[in-house]
């Protein structure tokens, strides 16, 4: 990955918070957003990015978190459709040039795609993978 | 036993990096000595700085290059503390040794100098009409490292531990989403300053050796002046014209200075801090103008630069003077103790309480007024603009504000009390421990080469504790005491 990318990442539960630390530790500058600030707790020592404390589907608080800088938007809320919304308006809104989106909801990926989000989907890569150890396991 | 081995990894690691900062300070100590180029007859002092500076550099190199680890170790807010603590505690030690050696001052008096330095005071026991160009030199630089933030600078800019823990210790802010990244600018914006700063005193009339100390020491807001009678030696407007702005930029917060050169105004102009410098500069001036200059000086002009002068040095933290203070009344007193207990920006090279905390306690005063005016169940909005964003006020914060004004007052008081109880005036020793305490400078005389030890220790804990986070240095020394203990008692059962 090239060197200090700015990220904003939406959400820092156990995903965004993980993100969040490895990418502030590997020097990129990094904002998180979430509506709780408790959230933050996730964080740990090493992470000297900033935090946005606010609901991340009003345009406001994406601006508060220059969104319209990133180079890179992560979105991983709990919730698809929230994701998919930030993804969304990030892209087209702000202009954002990589935007990426959790989504757990594997039936959900091919609409997402067509909308320009890439997305990542653990229920999928936890299926393939649970497939592979049962698949390996029968075959041989 | 466990416990041990961990606390054992923890403090090689902050040893580490300690001996790497000294290590960086021990190049530092070096660069007096480009003044030889100019003045080679002061080789004979040269010594004085290479001794110490290898003596440090090597102890630093070997801590730095023995202790590491290999690991990434994450450092916690109360270990970057510790590290500040001791770095901050070691490199002024060794800065004491030139003063000692060159200018034959007494362990006291070189510590007393070189905390002064590093804390960006100015106060000074240095007879500088005998000092020569290597040591007036020395002060200047130990004021320009001192004023950008010693540990956070010295590892965050160049290597070592990522996280915010060093600027946390130092009482600073970041100005990006990242610490090093943060540390760069601040570097770019502080050596912008000083070279502008240098240009300008050398414009206003200065010679050059001149202009680069005082550049060096307005921007800082240390203070340290290589003439006994400091700006006031010049007497001349140009110089004074141009130290003012310098002295402000240096107590500007570096977060507003970044939102200006964005060209941010609107932020700027709604900024707690920008608005109490705004009120209390002119407004203090207003009254020493009114109340104390008027008797004194005879011509107008005189008394309007005289006014303005002190009121900006005090606030900002610098400690340049004029004129002498020995025949301002009471008021006149008055005026600068409070400035300079109320001292410059957070996140700036100044001291005190912060502008910032003042304008928070001013705010929740109003809130408390306006709430008792209002329904019971009345909601209220209770934010501040902070950089370029709206902040929520919670009483947490309030609670931490209060907390910490009450250790500063109360800080200030035993200082006072120290200086009183060898003597001194009430009037001087309040004016002296709140310049000490609040890192400024100006002094009404207690502090010189005849002061007893006593007041110079006090004022070098004072010192140390402005500069530094209170908060921070206590629970560091706290917990320095703590682990050691229990390090020698597992020693000792094992």
């Amino acid at each position: 990955m090239a060197t200090d990318l700015f990220v904003v990442i939406v959400g820092c539960g156990r995903l965004g918070s993980y993100l969040a630390n490895r990418l502030s530790r590997a020097g990129h500058g990094v904002v998180v957003i979430d509506a709780e600030e408790h959230a933050f707790g996730n964080l740990s020592p090493e992470y000297s990015g900033f935090r946005v404390e606010g609901d991340a589907t009003e345009l406001a608080v994406l601006k508060q978190a220059k969104v319209n800088q990133a180079d890179l938007v992560i979105a991983t809320t709990r919730a698809d459709n929230i994701n998919l919304m930030v993804a969304q308006v990030a892209k087209t809104e702000f202009g954002v040039a990589r935007v990426l989106a959790r989504v757990f909801e594997p039936r959900r990926e091919a609409v997402y795609r067509c909308l320009g989000v890439e997305t990542i989907c653990p229920t999928a890569v936890a299926g393939e993978m649970f497939l592979k150890a049962v698949g390996g396991e029968g075959s041989a | 036993m466990r416990e041990a081995r961990y606390l054992r990894e923890r403090y090689r690691t902050i040893l580490s990096y300690t001996g790497l900062i000294l290590a960086l300070c021990a190049g530092l100590m070096l660069t007096p000595l480009l003044v030889l180029f100019a003045w080679p007859a002061e080789r004979s002092q040269a010594w004085s700085f290479v001794v110490p500076a290898v003596l440090m550099g090597a102890s630093g190199l070997v801590m730095w290059r023995w202790l590491r680890t290999k690991d990434h170790v994450v450092l916690s807010v109360q270990e970057g503390g510790v590290i500040v603590l001791l770095s901050w505690i070691l490199v002024c030690l060794f800065s004491a040794w030139p003063f000692m050696d060159v200018t034959g001052l007494n362990f006291t008096q070189a510590v007393f100098e070189a905390v002064s330095g590093w804390t960006t005071t100015g106060l000074s026991v240095v007879d500088v009409t005998q000092a020569g160009h290597l040591i007036l030199l020395w002060r200047s630089i130990m004021q320009l490292a001192g004023g950008a933030g010693l540990a956070i600078i010295m590892l965050s800019a160049i290597t070592g531990p990522t996280g915010p823990a060093l600027s946390v210790a130092e009482g600073r802010e970041q100005l990006v989403p990242h610490v090093r990244q943060s540390a760069k600018l601040v570097m770019m914006i502080y050596s912008s300053y000083i070279g502008v700063g240098m240009v300008a005193l050398r414009l206003a009339g200065m010679a050059w050796f001149d202009a680069v100390n005082h550049a060096f020491a307005a921007l800082s807001t240390g203070g340290f002046s290589t003439r006994v009678q400091s700006i006031g030696h010049w007497n001349s407007v140009a110089v004074e014209a141009v130290t003012i702005p310098l002295m402000l930029l240096g107590s500007l917060n570096f977060v507003t200075a970044w939102l200006l050169l964005r060209g941010q105004f609107r932020a700027v102009r709604r900024n707690g801090e920008v608005r109490v410098m705004v009120v209390l500069v002119p407004v203090c001036a207003a009254l020493l103008f009114l109340l104390t200059a008027r008797g004194l000086y005879p011509t107008l002009g005189e008394r309007v630069r005289v006014a303005v002068f002190q009121a900006v040095t005090a606030l900002t933290t610098t400690g340049f003077s004029t004129v002498g203070y020995g025949d301002w009344n009471s008021f006149g007193w008055m005026v600068l103790i409070v400035l300079m207990l109320i001292g410059g920006g957070t996140c700036s090279t100044a001291g005190g309480i912060k502008q910032y905390r003042i304008y928070l306690l001013w705010k929740s005063l109003v809130w408390e007024l306006r709430r008792s005016l209002l329904p019971r169940t009345a909601v209220m909005e209770n934010a501040v603009w902070e950089a370029d964003r709206k902040v929520f006020v919670n009483d947490t914060r309030l609670r931490q504000i209060g907390t910490f004004v009450f250790l500063y007052l109360a800080t200030f008081a035993v200082g006072t009390a120290v200086l009183a109880a060898h003597g001194y005036g009430l009037k001087e020793s309040l004016f002296e421990y709140a310049s000490a305490l609040g890192t400024v400078g100006l002094s009404v005389g207690i502090t010189s080469a005849s002061a007893p030890a006593g007041v110079l220790w006090a004022q070098i804990v004072g010192m140390l504790l402005g500069r530094l986070e209170f908060f921070v240095i206590f629970v560091s020394a706290a917990k320095l005491w703590q682990d050691a203990g229990r390090m020698i008692r597992r020693a000792h059962a094992g």
